[in-house]
């Protein structure tokens, strides 16, 4: 847990009959992150070449998206394949099943086309609604519109056989025409339209034989309510566009068990030729490498050799043996779910190199006694932990949003920790019901702390703070020298910012601060022990860049450059070292003052509220102080949470984490798209 | 007198935290491939452009989900003034009116080509915005307008009456908008210029410089068009041209103009001012389309470039705002574009060329 996983390389030949059968092993499995063919470089093998699949990798995650791009179109995500389809994969058929994709799209087209065209209807009533409702008509107040407005009203007659064609020629305008009567064979019309279509509105009238008629007022009156007239319209065409966008997702969801059927077969043979782009092959054999854990070598072993019948040829090589193909090994976290939100945290920072400590199991209790401090609260913990648990509630089963499920988690360990501090600290919503268990951080802070407690003032916070950033200083010292001692890096080990010497000067530097500290600030150790803590460490650094030289120019040059320049270039280098030493470690503790610092504004905004609250009468005071707690729940506990991110990031990793590792991602069923 | 900390400082924290959050190039590769145009606004279900997907699924209509994007950008600006100092407001204001210029000249193109040009106004009419941007302009009386002394007289209270007026009987002698909107156009950029010369002198500088860019690529752009589709004398091109421009003096505009060969002109100019763009210039284009594609792709590079200086340089000066401002109008012409080619079926290479 505390290193990455250990991993092994698989050089493996098979006989090319066997090859979909070992490919489909290999997936099953989904252990293996394989070489690519060019890395594959083995000696006398120049003959080889690349796989070519059946169908092409591009060209089945070509038809795979689209499928994927209808099933989106009505929120469906296709589920990811089981072994079950695996075990029953089919060869895709590409030209048949985009041929029957075509037809989907076409008839999908096709409605979309009605819509647009119910569209414009629609948009053409809504110009002469936003007419009648600018300008204002209705026939029973008005018998004409406006002046100003851009409709123009025309009453007439014309033959009952013709109201359809009307109807018909209409379609293109922004025109509206109503039936108001029928008389003798002839029916009594009312046609509203803009006048800037006068003269196609008069073509399309002289065509259907429209003869205009002066109609009694009291015709027109009986149309009362215009308004109304085209909100139904309007109404009845939204309906029809409803029900059309309804066709859209009736037609996807008619054909989703073909859609997802097709996806996931599409997804497996995608998968599978995309473990054999890995793959190298002769005339008869196929050969493929790529690594997976330790720990996993046994069971594929098995499983290949089952796949193959077997006829197989496999060799193993350990990480970092000089068998092994390439040097660029993958590395696997190793943590239980639990660590899961610190993990992410870890990997949002970089991924460890192979071989080096994984800091995600001390990242958790760091980062949860950092945001404890700096909001220790049980109350509000407890706000924070119950919001983090009901998200994560409603993201369990969300695949695809792993990273706010990961989130909620942190949110419920931080809540927690807050609660854990808060008990320590006898903080409830910024009230003190119960005893502190350790310390009275908010009588300290407001200047009333009891006498007898071991911590009296803030300058007491703010030393508990700094031991806190030795601790983890010192942690981190320690894990580079781990790191440094497995990569058999000496001359780092010893002479580096984080080495030996550089952890040398700081604990020098943190015993005669502390020796002042107990002495009043009065007194400084004998000039001896400064010596052998400071001194000499800082001497023995200046061999450093002498070192450096003499084994450059024995590896590289002949050069002769002149003596006193080396002397001073190694001389500057020193300097320059010694000053980033002391200010960065100095800089690095005292960043710790933070911790207490946000932990003491988090006190002060509590007190704020409560004093506001208390020249407050009645039920404002409760809703100040429910704000109060919001606010600092929200904003501080937002600032906590960063500060120890930060914290974490630049004071802690920076001494040991270097971020450059290659995650490993075995191409599995699971694999990400 | 604020200083530039109090100014900028609030703003510049929220449009860097904005500037993260538009579209990687990633996603628009990803739009690029998408295999129809409901994949692609599936893709974007997921964010700020979630309300396009709603729209076109509930009325089929793209242009539509446009004019939505095109509100969202217009509110953008209003928003963000609302967080600025009043030093810099009128310039906001300023780039607030390219979209009522914009809007007012789709108006009058729509009237234009219903009483001059005796074309069916089809359903063009929908898709202008009537809300007001910032002055009151009746579009609905304009589309509807009887002539051009009709338009002049709605628009009597704001700055376009006086130039509507001014150009309609060229317009209608002509038979083409181009001076009148060459105008609005002028009329924009000196309205933008007058803002910036009334910022203070860090702020007039970048401004000067971002604005002064995009004049240069506004000038070359047009200069581009004029050569291909119309064949003017070289002093009526020069009176198009804008003032202003950062780059590009009126001699280079001559020369432009006059040359057989714009690319190798630009090529120069690019060598000269950008020598880091200059390997874009050996890339073969054979072809006049191809050419004119490539031109368009160093003026964005250009574009991008400027913007990344002020992003990389001093931070609290008005050119974040300007900078976020190129950025978005980026994106959302990015998405512009891609909508748009999903329909028409556009080969995978030629869409991600455009972008």
């Amino acid at each position: 847990m505390i290193f990455t996983t250990q991993m092994t390389q698989l050089f493996a030949v098979v006989l090319g009959r066997d090859k979909e059968r070992v490919t489909e092993a290999l997936l099953r499995e989904g252990v293996m992150q394989f070489l690519s063919t060019s890395e594959i470089d083995v000696e006398h093998l120049d003959s080889l070449s690349a796989v070519k699949p059946e169908v092409s990798l591009t060209e089945l995650a070509e038809v795979r998206q689209r499928v994927e791009g209808v099933l989106y179109t009505v929120g469906i995500v296709p589920t990811r394949p089981q072994e079950f389809d695996l075990n029953n994969r089919v060869a895709v058929d590409l030209a048949q099943e985009t041929a029957r994709l075509d037809r989907i799209d076409g008839q999908r087209d096709s409605i979309r086309e009605r819509q647009r065209s119910l569209q414009q209807e629609i948009l053409k009533l809504e110009d002469i609604r936003r007419q009648v409702d600018l300008y204002g008509i209705d026939l029973g107040a008005l018998a004409t519109p406006a002046q100003q407005s851009m409709l123009a009203m025309r009453t007439g007659r014309i033959a009952a056989s013709q109201v359809k064609n009307l109807e018909k020629e209409l379609k293109g305008l922004p025109a509206l025409h109503m039936v108001l009567g029928q008389q003798d064979g002839a029916t009594h019309c009312l046609l509203l339209s803009m006048k800037r279509d006068r003269e196609q509105i008069e073509k399309i009238l002289a065509g259907v034989g429209w003869t205009s008629v002066e109609l009694p007022k009291e015709t027109l009156s009986a149309r009362q309510g215009l308004f109304q007239e085209i909100s139904e319209k309007l109404e009845a065409l939204g309906a029809e566009q409803k029900e059309l966008q309804a066709q859209v997702a009736d037609l996807v969801k008619k054909e989703e068990p073909y859609l997802n059927t097709l996806w996931v077969n599409l997804r497996v043979n995608e998968l599978c030729a995309r473990i054999q782009s890995s793959f190298k092959s002769s005339s008869r054999t196929v050969i493929f490498a790529g690594w997976l854990a330790s720990s996993k070598k046994e069971r594929l072993s098995v499983k290949i050799m089952e796949a193959s019948e077997g006829r197989c040829y496999l060799e193993w090589h350990e990480a970092g043996s000089e068998e092994a193909i390439g040097e660029d090994i993958p590395v696997a976290f190793n943590n239980p779910k639990a660590l899961a939100p610190f993990q992410m945290l870890v990997s949002n920072f970089g991924v460890p190199q192979y071989g080096t400590i994984d800091p995600t199991p001390f990242v958790m209790p760091v980062y949860l006694a950092m945001f404890g401090l700096m909001f220790a609260d049980a109350g509000q913990g407890l706000v924070l932990a119950v919001l983090g648990a009901l998200g994560a509630w409603r993201l369990k089963r969300n695949e695809a949003k792993q990273g706010l499920y990961n989130l909620s988690w942190l949110i419920i360990w931080c809540g927690l920790s807050a609660m854990f501090f808060g008990v320590l600290f006898g903080s409830y919503f910024g009230m003190a019901p119960i005893q502190p268990l350790w310390f009275d951080f908010h009588g300290i802070v407001a200047g009333h702390a009891e006498t007898s407690s071991v911590v009296k003032d803030v300058y007491d916070i703010l030393s508990i703070t700094i031991y806190f950033g030795i601790t983890v200083i010192v942690l981190g010292l320690l894990f580079n020298w781990i790191n440094l001692i497995r990569g058999r890096q000496w001359m780092e080990l010893l002479f580096n910012k984080g080495g030996v010497l550089g952890g040398w000067i700081y604990g020098g530097g943190v015993y005669i601060a502390s020796y002042m500290v107990g002495h009043n600030y009065k007194e400084f150790p004998p000039g001896r022990t400064i010596f052998l803590l400071v001194g000499l460490p800082a001497l023995l650094l200046f061999i450093k860049e002498p070192y450096h030289y003499f084994r450059h120019r024995r590896g590289y040059g002949n050069e002769n450059p002149n003596p006193v320049f080396i002397l001073l270039t190694a001389l500057m280098e020193w300097i320059v070292e010694l000053l980033e030493i002391f200010s960065g470690y100095l800089s690095n503790t005292l960043s710790f003052m933070r911790v207490a610092g946000l932990g003491i504004a988090h006190v002060c905004l509590m007190i704020s509220f409560f004093t506001l609250a208390e020249m407050t009468p009645g039920i404002f005071s409760i809703l100040i102080l429910i704000f109060g707690n919001a606010l600092v729940i929200g904003l501080e506990g937002l600032s906590a949470a960063i500060q120890a991110l930060r914290l974490n990031y630049y004071e802690f990793f920076t001494k040991f984490f270097h971020g450059t590792g290659r995650l490993y991602t075995p191409v599995s069923l699971n694999s990400e798209l | 007198m604020a200083g530039p900390l109090s100014k900028y400082a609030f703003i510049n924290a929220k449009l860097r935290a904005r500037i993260s959050k538009i579209l990687p190039d990633e996603m628009f590769a990803q739009l690029a491939k998408a295999p129809s145009l409901e994949a692609a606004l599936a893709l974007l279900r997921e964010g700020p452009f979630a309300s396009l997907e709603q729209i076109y699924a509930s009325t089929g209509d793209l242009k539509l989900a446009e004019l939505e994007l095109l509100k969202d950008e217009i509110e953008l600006y209003r928003g963000l003034r609302d967080y600025l100092h009043a030093d810099t407001k009128p310039l906001v204001d300023a780039l607030l009116s390219r979209f009522e210029i914009d809007n007012l000249k789709n108006a009058i193109r729509i009237y234009f080509d219903r009483k001059i040009r005796k074309r069916a106004v089809d359903t063009s009419t929908h898709y202008v915005l009537h809300d007001r941007i910032i002055h009151a302009i009746p579009i609905d009386i304009i589309v509807n307008a009887d002539s051009f002394d009709e338009i002049a007289r709605v628009c009597g209270a704001t700055p376009y009456g006086r130039i509507v007026s001014k150009y309609s009987h060229i317009v209608e002698s002509e038979g083409s908008l181009f001076r009148m909107e060459v105008a609005l156009d002028h009329h924009y950029y000196d309205d933008l210029l007058g803002a910036i010369d009334r910022l203070d002198r860090r702020d007039r500088q970048v401004a000067l410089r971002l604005i002064g860019v995009e004049i240069d690529l506004q000038n070359i752009s047009w200069i581009i068009r004029l050569r291909k589709f119309y064949d003017l004398p070289l002093e009526a091109v020069l009176t198009t041209i804008v003032p202003g421009g950062f780059n590009l003096n009126k001699t280079t505009i001559e020369e432009l103009y006059r040359a057989q060969n714009v690319t190798a002109v630009l090529q120069r100019f690019v060598e000269g001012k950008y020598p880091g763009l200059s390997a874009l210039m050996s890339s073969p284009a054979s072809s006049s389309t191809s050419r004119l594609m490539l031109i368009r792709r160093i003026l964005d590079e250009i574009r991008r470039h400027e913007v990344q200086r002020i992003l990389g340089g001093y931070p609290f000066t008005v050119g974040i705002l300007l900078a976020y401002f190129l950025l978005k109008a980026d994106e959302l012409k990015k998405i512009r574009m891609v909508l748009n080619a999903k329909p028409m079926d556009r080969p995978l290479e030629r869409i991600e060329s455009m972008l």
